[in-house]
C-alpha cells in the first residue's frame, strides 16, 4: 500500500513539473516581481522598438515571418506597423484605431467595436507587460536566469476558443518584454521577438495621427 | 414608381442580355487542346502566401492566404489577419471539405460556403473527367475551355499568344456570376488574384508575397 501511495505521490509530482516549461522553474515571490514589474512600468513614459513575427502553422513547412517597428506612448498611443514583406499599418490614439493597408486609411472608434477594444487592451498591455493585474487572463510566474517567463491563460470563453496561452518572456535586468508567443489551442502560434528597444525618447504626437 | 420599375427591369434585361450573349459570342471549335487547363498552384507540394483583402458588402477582412499541397489531391489553405490570428482554416482533399476553424465572423454558413467555392475553383484541382468543351473568343485572341461542374459552368480563357491562364469565369445557366483575373505574371505565376462576384457583393484580392 506505502508503495502505491509513493508511486502516485511521485506520479503527482513529476507531472507537476512537467508543466513548468523546461529550463525554467517557478517564481517563489510573485508578488515581489509584480511590484517590480508595475515600478518599471511607471518609469516608462515611451518605448520604441523593432519586432519580428513569426508565425506558426504545424501544415505548412516554413514559418511566416514578417517585419516592423513600433512605437508607444502614454497614455494609450501605439503605432503598429509592418514593414516586409508587406505595409500594413496599426495605430492606436486614445479611443481612435487607425488601420492603413496598401495606401487606404480606415478610421474606428475604438469603443464601437468590441473587437477594437480588446485589439487595443492587448496590444497596449502586451509592449507595456501590463497584462498581470487583468482579470481576463490567470497568471503563472517562472524564472531562469536572464528571463522571467509570464504565462497567461484566458478565462473568458470566448477568447480561450482562440487562444491557449500567452507567453511573456521579460528580461531580468531592465524588465523589458523581450518576446511574445500566443499559443492557439491547436498548438499553432504566433511569436513577436522584439530588439532595438529604445525608452523614454521623445516620440512626437504626430505620429499616432494617422493621415 | 411605375418609371423607376420599369427602368430597374430594363436594366436586369439589359445586363442579363449582355450575360447571356456573353457565351453565345463564343465559337466552338474542335482544334483546340484535350488536355484540361492546368492548375496555377502546379503539382509540386510548395506553399504559396499572399497578401489578402476579402470585402463583403461594406465589411473588409485584410490578412495573409496561405495555400499548401499536402499530397496530390489535397490542399491546405489558412486566412490569418496580419496580426497572425487565424482567421480559417480549410483543407480540400478528393471531393472532400473539412473547416478545421474559423472565426465567428466568417461562421456563416451562405458566405463561408461563397469563400469555400472560390478558392475551390482557383485552386482547380477537381476538373479530371468533367464534360469540357473547347470554344474561341471572336477576335481568336483566347483559347476558352468550359468545363461543365455539379452547379455551374465554369470557363477557362488562356490567352493564345502567351499560353498564360487570364482568367476564370464562372456561370450558372449561362449567367456570369463570378470572374476571376488573374494578372502581374512572374516566372509563370499569376502575382495578383482578382475574385469578383456579379450576384453579391463580395470581392476577394490576393496578391503573391512568396511562393
Amino acid at each position: 500500500m506505502k508503495k502505491i501511495v509513493f508511486i502516485i505521490l511521485l506520479l503527482i509530482s513529476i507531472s507537476g513539473f512537467a508543466q513548468v516549461p523546461s529550463g525554467y522553474k517557478m517564481v517563489k515571490d510573485t508578488s515581489a516581481f509584480k511590484q517590480k514589474m508595475e515600478a518599471q512600468s511607471k518609469l516608462i513614459n515611451s518605448i520604441e522598438s523593432d519586432f519580428t513575427q513569426e508565425k506558426y502553422l504545424s501544415v505548412m513547412s516554413e514559418k511566416i515571418i514578417s517585419k516592423g517597428h513600433f512605437q508607444f506612448k502614454k497614455v494609450n498611443m501605439l503605432r503598429w506597423e509592418y514593414i516586409a514583406p508587406y505595409k500594413y499599418l496599426i495605430a492606436i490614439n486614445k479611443n481612435k484605431m487607425y488601420i492603413k493597408d496598401n495606401g487606404k486609411l480606415n478610421k474606428y472608434d475604438i469603443n464601437s467595436n468590441k473587437m477594437f477594444k480588446s485589439i487595443n487592451e492587448m496590444m497596449v498591455n502586451t509592449v507595456q507587460g501590463n497584462l498581470l493585474n487583468n482579470k481576463d487572463y490567470k497568471a503563472k510566474f517562472y524564472e531562469n536566469e536572464k528571463i522571467y517567463l509570464l504565462e497567461l491563460t484566458p478565462t473568458q470563453k470566448g477568447a480561450k476558443d482562440f487562444l491557449k496561452v500567452i507567453q511573456l518572456y521579460i528580461n531580468k535586468v531592465d524588465y523589458a518584454v523581450e518576446k511574445v508567443k500566443m499559443i492557439e489551442p491547436s498548438e499553432d502560434y504566433t511569436s513577436i521577438d522584439f530588439s532595438n528597444r529604445q525608452t523614454n525618447q521623445a516620440i512626437a504626437d504626430e505620429k499616432f495621427i494617422i493621415k | 414608381m411605375k418609371n423607376l420599375l420599369l427602368s430597374s427591369s430594363l436594366l436586369l434585361l439589359l445586363f442579363y442580355g449582355c450575360s447571356f450573349g456573353h457565351y453565345r459570342q463564343l465559337k466552338e471549335t474542335n482544334v483546340l487542346t484535350t488536355a484540361y487547363p492546368k492548375s496555377i498552384f502546379g503539382d509540386n507540394f510548395n506553399s504559396f502566401l499572399f497578401k489578402t483583402n476579402i470585402t463583403v458588402y461594406k465589411k473588409n477582412f485584410s490578412g495573409l492566404l496561405v495555400t499548401k499541397q499536402l499530397s496530390s489531391n489535397d490542399y491546405r489553405v489558412i486566412f490569418t489577419t496580419e496580426l497572425g490570428m487565424k482567421m480559417f482554416d480549410f483543407e480540400f482533399k478528393d471531393s472532400t471539405f473539412t473547416l478545421h476553424y474559423c472565426v465567428p465572423q466568417f461562421n456563416n454558413p451562405k458566405l463561408l460556403n461563397v469563400i469555400k467555392n472560390d478558392i475551390e475553383t482557383l485552386l482547380m484541382s477537381n476538373l479530371l473527367n468533367k464534360k469540357k468543351t473547347n470554344y474561341e473568343d471572336k477576335k481568336g485572341v483566347f483559347a476558352i475551355q468550359q468545363i461543365k461542374l455539379q452547379k455551374s459552368e465554369n470557363y477557362y480563357y488562356i490567352d493564345k499568344s502567351s499560353g498564360r491562364l487570364t482568367n476564370i469565369e464562372q456561370a450558372k445557366k449561362s449567367i456570369k456570376k463570378t470572374t476571376f483575373t488573374l494578372s502581374k505574371y512572374q516566372n509563370d505565376f499569376p502575382e495578383n488574384i482578382l475574385i469578383q462576384h456579379h450576384d453579391i457583393n463580395l470581392k476577394i484580392e490576393l496578391n503573391l508575397l512568396k511562393k
